[in-house]
């Protein structure tokens, strides 16, 4: 306050300008390291044009960042453990776990990119749906790289979702990670028969007046659970009429899923506060679950759960289902950004996690569904895969597969996202 | 210095993107679409409104408190552990911190919820009140009153006390009784000082984005939330959305300052 009204000291006309100076020496001194890193980078290695083993020869000694949401604490735990310690030992890569929700990621990447910067910080990202979309579509990817990987081309059947992401095809920008699936969860000591149709699930939000809620719309889980009762209400045929179509077509997108609005409409009055507010994330839910404030929950990962009953976090009563009408499913990817810095070890990182070995240890240890063509993989690691038991209270993976619904892209997403915001909370 | 230029440029970059102005997306042509469509949204109208309400809520209890809780402070000579007690610990204590305490003691699994439910006060956890998420946002002023009014009392009270000794012996030798000297003669005195802590707290409220977030109804939304939710959007194109709505609410922060530029102004004028 008081400086502005004077001129400045001596003093301080020294110390401004030598500040001035060393922020002038230190911002050039920068720029410099920037150049001289991203010529070296390029200059020593050119991955486009490498074989497989140079780019094994080129990863091996480097460090390489992975960047994903780390909400679970069962699988960064294996990825600390079961993941690193094959990338050491068989390439010698030391893999580091970066933890951070996706929206920051696109921020972190997105800046350094505007930046300009030649070389980022993040190497490969756990990635998915729209959020992939917009990168692609922004160049902030590197790729096409799936053909690349030889355990993409030896075990991954090209011919099935796995080259869709949210009714987008991904053009081998993103390699696949596991695939992921809405399931509901009740207790059954509490709610002895769980609703199987969207008609029964009506009944059943009556039954239990208040004790029923799902995360708001913009929750990674909100949104697919509501994607889940509008298909459910329209009825599977229309939904896949929904996954066609483009974002463009706003007045025909409305029209297809009134009836599902209207649906979700006629559940508020049930509904936890009565429909007029929503748990803004499904961590939430879920405590409320445990807390026995709420009978249901609903997730999308259909077998990682029971790793909570094991831990006792929820009761082994606990049991998942769907509703007949269907369940939405994706398959969630490994992208690499188009500054990384290792993208060599990014792709033998990658490839590791494609490796039937590594597949397999996911569906034991985190019970993900993989990504793989398993008649494609040896008999012995088939048997294994057979042998898995999923446990108590899981639907079986054929089930859940013959009720399969696909995602709708990613503005039909965000449309859906507004007319719920607008249309059915507190209506 | 150097600090300040990143600033600077963050700030004329939100600007520029706010108009629309993004050459990474190859876009350069100033537009006044994202404003227009801001300001055109069937909630902006209920989410400046309910933004404004929390920030006047808490503001108007907050200096009520703090001007209270100074008087206190100063009336019965509190020491200095008191004084940390009360003050100087909860102005520290982080804003999500503190909202989630409110969280695990008022939301309908909470605490109390538990214990009321216990004693058979309530019948079942859905009798308890909507404190968290209710669309009057009473755990968001909670939490504001919690920080806020030792605020206003941390602003107000070093002059209060140089008040009350000099005037308010005046005061009652003539008769008056306490609380009329107080409201008569050391209120208004203090009154610059109070003035500006309760523009300081409203500013700080409409502006937060945090605090509604994690205690906010579904609808309507505050400002800064529509903001952060547009900001964080997959959709680059997004952020301009969210920088128009950052415009929006920079012009009402704006005619904040001015006012309490003005009572400086005056204050220095009175001397």
């Amino acid at each position: 306050m008081e400086l502005r009204n004077r001129p400045l000291t001596r003093r301080q006309f020294v110390e401004f300008a030598g500040l001035t100076g060393v922020a002038a020496l230190s911002s050039g001194a920068l720029w410099g390291c920037a150049a001289k890193s991203g010529d070296s980078g390029s200059a020593a290695f050119n991955i486009d044009n490498a074989d497989w083993s140079a780019i094994v020869a080129e990863a091996k000694g480097k460090s390489v960042s992975f960047y994903g949401w780390g909400g679970d604490e069962n699988r960064n735990k294996w990825l600390d453990t079961t993941v690193t310690d094959a990338l050491k030992k068989d390439y010698d890569i030391t893999l580091k776990r970066v933890p951070m929700g996706i929206n920051d990621v696109l921020t972190q990447l997105s800046g350094e990119m505007q930046a300009g910067a030649k070389e980022g910080s993040i190497d490969f990202i756990w990635i998915n749906g729209e959020n992939f979309y917009s990168t692609m579509q922004n160049g902030y990817l590197y790729g096409p790289f799936c053909q690349r990987l030889p355990n993409f081309r030896d075990y991954v059947d090209a011919n099935t979702e796995i080259t869709y992401d949210f009714g987008k095809p991904n053009n081998g920008y993103e390699a696949p990670y596991g695939k992921a699936q809405m399931v509901l969860l009740v207790d059954i000591k509490k709610t002895p028969t769980p609703p199987s149709t969207a008609a029964d699930f009506f009944t059943f939000c009556k039954a239990n007046k208040g004790r029923v809620t799902y995360p708001a719309a913009g929750d990674f889980t909100g949104t697919a659970f509501i994607s889940c009762l509008l298909a459910s209400a329209m009825g599977a045929d229309q939904w896949k009429k929904l996954t066609a179509m483009n974002a463009n077509d706003e007045k025909a997108i409305r029209d297809l899923v009134e009836p599902g609005l209207k649906y979700l409409r006629s559940l508020n009055p049930y509904l936890w506060k009565n429909g007029t507010t929503f748990p803004a994330d499904s961590g939430t839910v879920y405590t409320m679950f445990q807390d026995g404030e709420l009978v249901l929950h609903m997730t999308y990962d259909p077998f990682g759960w029971i790793n909570d009953v094991k831990s006792g976090l929820i009761p082994d009563t606990t049991q998942s289902f769907i509703l007949r009408e269907g369940t939405v499913g994706n398959t969630n990817f490994m992208a690499i950004a188009k500054n990384a810095p290792h993208k060599a070890a990014a792709l033998v990182a990658i490839n590791e996690i494609l490796s039937p070995k590594i597949q397999l240890s996911q569906y034991e240890t985190l019970k993900t569904v993989t990504v793989l063509d398993v008649s494609k993989v040896d008999s012995n690691t088939q048997a294994a895969f057979k042998s898995v038991s999923l446990g108590k209270g899981t639907l079986s993976l054929s089930e859940l597969l013959a009720h399969r619904l696909p995602e709708v892209s990613g503005g039909v997403i965000t449309l859906i996202e507004k007319l719920w915001t607008s249309e059915v909370v507190g209506k | 210095m150097l600090l300040a230029l990143l600033f600077a440029y963050g700030v004329l970059n939100g600007i520029l993107q706010g108009f629309g102005i993004m050459p990474y997306l190859g876009l350069t042509t100033p537009t006044l679409e994202y404003y227009t469509e801001a300001l055109t949204r069937s909630d902006l109208i209920s989410s400046i409104l309910f933004s404004l309400y929390v920030a006047a809520a808490s503001s108007v209890l907050a200096t009520m408190g703090g001007v209270t809780l100074s008087a206190v402070i100063t009336r019965l000579r509190v020491g200095r552990t008191g004084r940390l007690a009360s003050v100087q610990i909860p102005i520290m204590t982080a804003h999500t911190v503190v909202a989630l305490s409110v969280i695990s003691l008022f939301s309908g699994s909470g605490l109390l919820a538990r214990v009321l439910n216990s004693i058979g006060v309530i019948g079942s956890q859905a009798d308890f009140p909507t404190v968290v998420g209710s669309s009057q946002g009473w755990a968001i002023i909670l939490v504001y009153l919690w920080k806020e009014i030792p605020f206003v009392a941390f602003s107000t009270f070093a002059i209060m006390g140089s008040i009350s000794d000099r005037f308010s012996e005046a005061a009652s030798s003539l008769g008056a009784s306490p609380l009329r000297t107080f409201f008569a003669v050391t209120v208004p005195l203090s009154s610059p000082a109070i003035a500006k802590s309760f523009l300081i707290v409203f500013a700080f409220a409409f502006g937060s984005y945090e605090v509604p977030l994690l205690l906010g109804s579904t609808l309507p939304r505050a400002l800064p939330v529509l903001a952060y939710i547009e900001y964080s959007s997959p959709e680059l194109l997004d952020r301009a959305h969210a920088m128009a709505l950052n415009g929006i609410m920079s012009f009402i922060t704006l005619i904040l300052a001015w006012l309490y530029l003005r009572i400086i102004q005056r204050e220095r004028r009175g001397r």
